[in-house]
């Protein structure tokens, strides 16, 4: 059981369509001044010994200036250690949104499972989450959808609810078709304007 | 050897579930005896075949009836085998099944993986796995079928209320959740098609018994307590075929908790194996039960009700108050309450005395008797906003009486909606509630156990593509 090199998860999403937000590795505090072109970005530490990078305080969030950002890098380097080898990941600050996770694992009986749940902090507070084994049909997308007690938070519109939909189908599809037996997107950030994947992670 | 060809996924049990002839092994004279409770229930239960009561100490009779030392020794067709003797000499006893030509066996002893006897249930599977015939058990029930008067129960047969025959077949894991829903739906007079207990499932296992219901033309709704799956590919395969062509009634035994020490991400403490087992059974549209008296109601429904078309939902009713929380446990459960058009509100301004408002829930007050229900129903019926019906018939109220519950019955089983009704009270009630059911209307005693099964009904029409 592996965890998935950030990058090559983020590459297999980006094959399959799923859009998530714009990062990269970086190696020192000026690449991660570079990479950030004024936006405002998060720092992340990428450890197989941290399954849980927020818990063990390895994410900087809204670093909006070139003195935040190096004052940040040269921190979380240092926390870093014990957590060793590690690579420092730069990522957009996301825009404001609904978090939902988007998760998958496999069952001994059923095979792969794929799952939609309100996300971020409230996943494991509410286990409001609905499943269904991989693949699904779109009616199984849309009904997993309704099953969900935030249902009119996730997809408040047609629109919204489409683009949901059309999220799970391609997870669904990510997941079936490759080697990973366990999936976790969250939080993916849904609002007006689409939705990004903003952390993943992919177990083999 | 294994002769169980590789193509054959799925048992044939109709040898076991309508036998023509049946060997009863352990067959006893003694009443104490599991063997002489099963003799009684084909010589009592008016079996019409041929019975061979079967006993390694046999002296020539056993009830009445020509007895042999060993079922080698019958020598003729054998349909079913129900093998009650202690269970070290199970193995022995289900290997001369297999050499006689036994079509199919139910092995009622219990003694085995579920006391901790693993390497004895091996050796069971073991010897079954040589023959071709499908084996039922241990530790099990059985089967009881109302018609071919085919009942390997051994429980005394005045504590288990006889069943009616009718469309409802029930299939249970566990013998003790079995035997007290099987007593229930024979009580409530639904009828049923089949019932099969089949323990630890060493060889027939619930994928077998589903593709037999699945293709049993008497079943027309299918209940199911399973406590696990072997098979889950074909369990899955299966089940999406079934629910094409009739429901089914699920509850899961042994719902835990995935440890959360066990949970490497996020995802992995969402879903336990319950939720696996949740994911599948919505996916392949059964109707999940939470609770045994869910089974038992949503089986009355599915067994007389149409499919609904949508769920708008009309009250009709004569409390005021029952009216209201009746509403409430509709919400709660994600239905909504229909708004009658405007030809409704026209016609029944016209029938209805001045005190009715014309609105739902319809309260036709407490004088209310079997016309101005009948007038009220026939206007819901007809009335397109409405895709079914709640009818609370309270009893107590001096308009309501047996013409009340006839009047009931002929709407409630002759209309193209589904049409449910709540009463709740004492024995006067109870006695009207007993001539509704058997004439095949569902009537609850609760506004909630209404509202949780219409939900099922509902959901399921949507599954069957009746709701878009």
């Amino acid at each position: 059981m592996t965890l998935l090199d950030y990058m090559e998860a983020y590459q297999i999403l980006e094959k399959y369509g799923i859009r998530s937000i714009e990062s990269s590795y970086v190696k020192s505090a000026e690449e991660a001044v570079g990479f950030s072109k004024s936006r405002s970005i998060v720092l992340k530490v990428i450890s197989q010994n941290a399954m849980h990078k927020s818990k063990s305080g390895l994410v900087a969030l809204d670093l909006n200036s070139p003195e935040k950002i190096k004052k940040t890098y040269a921190d979380l380097e240092k926390k870093a250690q014990e957590f060793a080898p590690f690579k420092i990941l730069a990522q957009v600050m996301a825009k404001k949104g609904i978090e939902i996770i988007i998760g998958g694992n496999t069952d001994p009986q059923f095979g792969k499972l794929i799952l939609i749940g309100l996300g971020g902090i409230y996943v494991e507070t509410f286990k409001d989450a609905a499943s269904r084994v991989c693949p699904i049909s779109s009616y199984d997308a849309k009904e997993m959808l309704l099953q969900l007690k935030s249902h009119s938070v996730i997809a408040p519109t047609p629109e919204a609810e489409k683009r949901v939909v059309d999220l799970l189908l391609k997870a669904s599809k990510m997941f079936f078709e490759t080697k990973i037996n366990e999936l976790d997107l969250n939080p993916v950030i849904i609002n007006e304007n689409g939705y990004e994947a903003v952390d993943i992670r992919m177990i083999d | 050897m294994i002769f169980m060809p590789e193509n054959k996924k799925y048992a044939n049990l109709e040898s076991i579930i309508h036998p023509r002839s049946v060997a009863v092994i352990g067959a006893s004279e003694n009443p104490d005896k599991v063997g002489h409770i099963i003799m009684g229930n084909y010589v009592d239960g008016g079996f019409p075949g041929k019975l061979y009561p079967v006993n390694i100490n046999s002296t020539g009779t056993i009830m009445g009836i020509k007895s042999y030392k060993s079922v080698l020794d019958v020598k003729a067709e054998v349909d079913l085998a129900v093998i009650a003797v202690p269970a070290a000499i199970v193995p022995a006893v289900l290997d001369e099944c297999g050499r006689a030509g036994v079509k199919g066996v139910v092995i009622v002893s219990g003694g085995f993986a579920e006391v901790g006897n693993v390497d004895l249930q091996n050796e069971v599977e073991k010897v079954a796995k040589r023959y071709p015939m499908p084996v039922i058990g241990p530790n099990c029930l059985g089967i009881m079928d109302p018609r071919s008067r085919n009942n390997t129960l051994f429980l005394p047969s005045f504590k288990i209320d006889k069943p009616k025959i009718g469309g409802i077949s029930f299939a249970s894991q566990s013998g003790a959740v079995g035997s007290s829903v099987l007593d229930m739906i024979n009580h409530e007079g639904f009828g049923l098609a089949r019932f099969i207990s089949y323990g630890n499932a060493v060889v027939v296992d619930e994928v077998d018994i589903l593709n037999y219901l699945m293709h049993d033309k008497e079943t027309k709704v299918i209940v199911f307590y399973i406590e696990g799956v072997k098979r889950g590919k074909e369990f899955m395969e299966v089940a999406r075929e079934v629910t094409k062509i009739k429901p089914v009634v699920i509850i899961k035994g042994g719902i835990t908790e995935a440890g959360a020490g066990a949970a490497h991400s996020h995802t992995a403490a969402l879903t336990g194996s319950y939720q696996a087992y949740e994911a599948v059974f919505r996916q392949c549209g059964f109707s999940i039960a939470s609770d045994l008296k869910d089974l038992l109601n949503f089986a009355k429904i599915f067994s007389t009700q149409p499919l609904a078309t949508g769920n708008r939902i009309a009250i009709v009713t004569n409390g005021g108050g029952t009216g209201v929380i009746t509403t409430d446990a509709l919400y709660k459960s994600g239905l909504k309450l229909a708004t009658l058009s405007k030809d409704s509100e026209t016609s029944l301004r016209k029938v209805m005395p001045s005190i009715v408002n014309i609105r739902l829930p319809l309260d036709l007050a407490g004088d209310a008797d079997d016309k101005r229900f009948g007038d009220a129903l026939n206007a819901v019926e007809n009335d397109d906003n409405v895709d079914a019906i709640v009818t609370i018939a309270l009893f107590q109220t001096p308009g309501a009486d047996s013409k009340l519950a006839e009047s009931l019955i002929h709407f409630g089983t002759q209309m193209k909606k589904p049409m449910v009704v709540i009463s709740m009270g004492g024995s006067f009630t109870q006695a009207h509630k007993a001539i509704m059911e058997s004439a095949g209307l569902p009537v609850y005693g609760s506004p909630s156990e209404a509202a949780s099964s219409l939900v099922a009904l509902i959901d399921y029409s949507k599954y069957r593509g009746k709701i878009l």
